[in-house]
């Protein structure tokens, strides 16, 4: 029988923070979540909002999609990369399916949906969306009617500002004027599928992570914003309290996250690690820190190997007949890949402590790798410790993202939970992988 | 099923009675003299509007120095 399904997506949100230490102060969520069946999400390969979200809509594996992170190299090019987008994904979305099955769907804020595709029933495109002036919403005059009744839409916060209390103040504005999306789009259409993804979660988390978390290196206790992940969940009971009374009574609602978060143990460099290690060649030791990596930087008849900054490391072999400059023949590619994969494996941290650092080549992980895949994917010490591409630091270890502060690194656990007032759909399993997603959700559209 | 009128190819799509309808009464006294001609204006707005852009870049460079700043300071990369 098909049913009517309600996702609430909050990006990055953690189970302990969601199931455990806020959950009793969020009258609305938390009595939700209680009359719910609760699992653990496991993230994906690479736990990262793109691809992420996009695995749960197509139960497909990133190395299926061709997705890695929200950039991509191009093949044979040390220093261009495109951003992926709507245009890159290939397989069917449940929305897609549900169209087909004559079903209509709102979809707000899933990541890759700029540039908007026809729907059947209505879209407005992710955060990745370069700003209210492109066109984001399916049909094209929805964007005119959002825009008069709420203002130009906000797709995201300006981050990373050292002045916090500004970022407050976006992010709790953005918030609100969502909420009022959401709810005004739940009652604009007859639909059967509803699915939104509130990137807030993830911003406030990554911004106020080391202000909240007494295991966090930079915590002090009684400091300002010791409240204001806490504050923000708050608002979003707020404005779920209003956008649930516009969810027809008989629709299952899901709670889902597409990974979670924990506290950011520094940020290791990568490139300067490779350079000490002699699969990179530096034209110059000189450069100020923080410099970007670029390729003039590099002598590539001398270069082995090179990598990205990110949550995960991204390492690519200077590969003959792939790259421009690629020194490593091919007979040679896999011992290479073997020994700096082991190599990775035995990084220890600053003070010579051992790290649980995990090392994958992409069809390890995936039945099928298409697109632009790097080599080798590394999580530093299990994710707390983030990769940073840049150059020109004294020491290879960061206490401090090289971006800027960043609080938070991501996590494999996030959050899954489904209530069905009429009781015929419950999660059977304690932990269940974002890839299962697609096929629970499509189970309660169209059986 | 395809037919000529004035020299234009045309063929049949089939709406909602409903909506035809509808659209019926919000074109009085527009201009549009037909449910028809109504219906293909819109269309053409509505579809001109994704292909001018299928060829297009989604970003342009501008776009897409400013996603990679914004990426950037999210720690994406």
């Amino acid at each position: 029988m098909s049913r009517k399904l309600f996702v609430i997506g909050l990006d990055c949100a953690p189970p302990k923070l969601l199931y455990d230490e806020f959950k009793d102060e969020l009258p609305v969520l938390g009595s939700l979540l209680d009359e719910s069946s609760k699992a653990t999400l496991h993230s994906s390969h690479p736990p990262i909002t793109i691809p992420a979200w996009l695995i749960m809509v197509t139960g497909k594996t990133a190395g299926e999609l061709g997705m890695y992170g929200f950039r991509h190299r191009k093949p044979g090019h040390y220093n261009e990369f495109y951003i992926v987008n709507s245009r890159y994904v290939k397989h069917p979305t449940l929305w897609s399916e549900a169209g087909s099955r004559g079903l209509t769907s709102v979809v707000v804020g899933v990541p890759p949906t700029y540039p908007q595709k026809p729907v059947k029933g209505l879209l407005v495109t992710d955060f990745v969306t370069p700003g209210p002036e492109s066109r984001y919403t399916f049909p094209p005059t929805l964007k005119r009617e959002i825009e008069s009744r709420y203002g130009k839409y906000i797709f995201d916060v300006v981050f990373r500002s050292e002045d916090r209390d500004r970022v407050i103040r976006e992010l709790w504005s953005m918030t609100r004027q969502h909420f009022k999306v959401y709810g005004y789009l739940a009652e604009r259409t007859k639909w059967d599928f509803y699915m939104f993804v509130e990137i807030g979660t993830d911003r406030v988390q990554h911004a106020f992570w080391g202000y909240m978390d007494p295991q966090h290196h930079k915590y002090e206790p009684g400091n300002k914003y010791e409240n204001v992940i806490r504050d923000y969940y708050k608002l979003i009971d707020q404005g779920l309290g209003e956008l649930l009374k516009k969810v027809p009574e008989d629709a299952v609602i899901a709670v889902v996250s597409d990974h979670g978060a924990k506290r950011m143990k520094g940020a290791f460099v990568v490139n300067q690690w490779l350079a000490e290690k002699g699969y990179l060649k530096l034209k110059k030791n000189n450069l100020p820190p923080g410099s970007d990596f670029k390729a003039e930087y590099v002598d590539w008849s001398k270069t082995v190997a090179w990598g990205w900054g990110g949550y995960y490391a991204r390492i690519f072999i200077n590969l003959e007949g792939r790259e421009k400059n690629g020194v490593v023949k091919p007979e040679d590619y896999e011992h290479v890949r073997e020994e700096l994969a082991e190599e990775i494996r035995k990084i220890r941290g600053p003070n010579g402590e051992q790290w649980n650092t995990k090392v994958y080549k992409p069809e390890e992980l995936y039945p099928e790798v298409r697109g632009d895949p790097p080599d080798l994917m590394v999580y530093f010490d299990d994710l707390y410790w983030r990769s940073a591409g840049t150059l020109g630091w004294p020491t290879l270890y960061l206490r401090e993202n090289d971006r800027g502060p960043d609080d938070a690194v991501h996590d494999w656990f996030g959050v899954f939970s489904l209530y069905d007032p009429q009781e015929s759909f419950n999660l059977s399993k304690s932990i269940v992988d974002i890839t299962e997603i697609h096929d629970i959700f499509s189970s309660i559209l169209w059986g | 099923m395809e037919r000529e009128v004035g020299g234009g190819k045309y063929t049949t799509v089939s709406i909602p009675t409903t909506l035809y309808r509808r659209i019926k009464k919000i074109i009085q006294g527009t201009g549009f003299t037909s449910v028809s001609s109504f219906v293909t204006y819109i269309l053409r707005e509505v579809v001109a509007s994704y292909e001018d852009r299928i060829d297009e870049e989604p970003f342009t460079e501008e776009d897409k120095q400013a996603i990679l700043e914004k990426l950037r300071k999210l720690g994406y990369l």
